[in-house]
């Protein structure tokens, strides 16, 4: 050990600077563009103005006469809007270390084809056909992706965390900050239940397969926590072969992906409400952007089909409170108890991995509090206004702006995931592993629509309302 | 005072934690999470033990 410490301190590396992760992390860069456009609204709108005029979003169309139309009188708007993203993502990805000239092409025809996404999803007859715009934008994503094949210059364009992240800071601005007070503390309470039981489910029937421990929670957390981003926290801090990473993020997407159009239609085929669909959806989905596609598509159901009550939002309000305050934020704490009894406990692995409680923090979504700070500041500007005067004054000038610049900012997501999704990769994944996360993905949706349709079912109800 | 050195992953040439290097090393990370996530922190792949370890681990084979 004498000899490592001594080679190390040959090499003598400066430990990082913590302040440093402020530009070199997604999840911070999404609070800076999140709160950057919350910051503009807010003074624009304490002066009497609004950002709307640049917070432009397709209207409702019934004939291609009118899309015409509104592209001619609102061009320059989407022309500013594609300059503002541009500089905001622009930025964020150059201090990421991706080149601003590979980014800014890439996003270009992302903008491009969300912008065409959001106008089919605001067609009349949309609904009819079930053309709901994050299903549209996965399913044009994975055929493009799993028939072309996408050229390498999008690559850059494609960061699906990036914008997801951005679109969950500005939707804070829409939730007020009282709401996941109320809300919070029973999300934290359904997400632990389920998370804990299907964790331990995946887990004991990986072991009991034979598999290793540490892919075990790999799995066992991917599954239960928060998807992909939980399996890489876990199969870092519990040193996991990087073949077992892989095959846990495979499966976590496979999952992932049928889910988002799995869990709406038995959702809409039980007619639940948005905010108990938007529930049970934020226990059983596995990642931040499938879910909030299957969310925002049963959103979309309220008013449009029949035996579907809510408000539309309220799927996705849900949702976020489920998975960002009741599942994601807990991930560094499961990465440094799975460390602990990976040391203490689990077969060595040759590298000796120190167990650290600073894990809970660096690990921690940082972007969860760009998304808690825009509520309370959405909240604060709110407070002088009773309902009628928030409702005429508030909503058109400040909060749907931010609504708008949300959506724009998922729909980019939900065209990433399908362009980033190659169907080849699940083949890797082995029958054990799959048999073992199966049997926790079956006992989570039961276990996620129990207590969502049952349990808690008044309370998400009233969300809804 | 300067900060200490550290006998660990983050400094050997056996690491690799680059985020493109890591998301084209596992593919479908991308996907659906990022390896410019916060909750990645400074993981990444040993490429002597092909595991995927936290960057303050140590092992003998640093180089």
């Amino acid at each position: 050990m004498a000899e490592i410490a001594q080679t190390a301190a040959s090499r003598s590396i400066a430990r990082r600077s913590p302040w440093g992760d402020l530009f070199r992390k997604e999840d911070w860069w999404a609070i800076w563009i999140g709160l950057g456009l919350i910051a503009v609204a807010v003074a624009l709108f304490a002066g009497g103005g609004s950002i709307k005029w640049i917070a432009v979003a397709p209207q409702k169309w019934s004939h291609l006469a009118d899309v015409t139309l509104q592209l001619k009188q609102h061009g320059p708007q989407y022309a500013a809007l594609f300059v503002l993203w541009s500089v905001s993502f622009g930025i964020g990805a150059a201090a990421l270390g991706i080149k601003i000239s590979r980014f800014l092409p890439a996003f270009l025809l992302i903008y491009l084809a969300a912008g065409s996404i959001y106008f089919l999803g605001l067609w009349d007859q949309a609904a009819h056909y079930n053309l709901e715009p994050p299903l549209v934008a996965l399913g044009l994503g994975l055929l493009v992706s799993n028939t072309l094949g996408v050229p390498r210059w999008l690559d850059p364009g494609l960061r699906v965390e990036f914008y997801i992240k951005t679109g969950i800071v500005l939707l804070g601005a829409s939730l007020p900050l009282t709401l996941i007070a109320w809300a919070g503390p029973v999300a934290i309470v359904q997400a632990a239940i389920v998370s804990l039981a299907t964790f331990g489910v995946i887990y004991f029937a990986a072991v009991r397969l034979g598999l290793d421990r540490r892919l075990a929670a790999t799995l066992g957390t991917g599954g239960a926590v928060c998807g992909v981003s939980g399996a890489i926290a876990v199969g870092g801090a519990v040193g996991a072969k990087k073949e077992e990473v892989s095959v846990a993020i495979s499966l976590v997407v496979f999952w992932a992906i049928v889910m988002i159009f799995v869990l709406p239609l038995v959702a809409r085929a039980l007619s639940l409400s948005t905010g108990v669909a938007g529930a049970w959806i934020g226990t059983s989905e596995f990642a931040d952007a499938a879910g909030l596609a299957a969310a925002q598509t049963y959103g979309g159901y309220a008013g449009n089909v029949a035996g579907i009550a809510g408000n539309p939002d309220a799927a996705v309000s849900a949702f976020t409170l489920m998975k960002v305050i009741g599942r994601d934020m807990w991930i560094g704490v499961w990465a440094f108890v799975l460390s602990l009894i990976a040391t203490a406990r689990w077969e060595r692995t040759g590298i000796q991995s120190k167990s650290r409680a600073a894990e809970i923090w660096n690990r921690f979504p940082k972007f969860v509090l760009g998304f808690i700070v825009a509520s309370a500041v959405v909240t604060l500007v709110a407070r002088g206004f009773d309902y009628p005067a928030y409702k005429k004054e508030v909503v058109p000038a400040l909060v749907a702006p931010l609504q708008a610049f949300r959506t724009w900012a998922f729909t980019f997501a939900f065209l990433s995931i399908g362009l980033t999704t190659r169907i080849r990769e699940f083949a890797s994944i082995g029958a054990r592993p799959l048999v073992a996360f199966t049997i926790g993905v079956l006992v989570n949706v039961v276990l996620g629509f129990v207590l969502s349709t049952q349990v808690f079912n008044e309370f998400w109800n009233r969300l809804g309302q | 005072m300067s900060p200490p050195a550290l006998p660990a992953c983050l400094a050997c040439k056996h690491f690799k934690h680059a985020p493109a290097e890591l998301e084209a090393a596992l593919p479908g990370l991308s996907s659906l999470s990022s390896a410019y996530a916060a909750v990645r922190a400074d993981d990444g792949i040993c490429a002597v033990h092909q595991r995927y370890v936290t960057s303050t681990s140590v092992c003998p084979a640093f180089a």
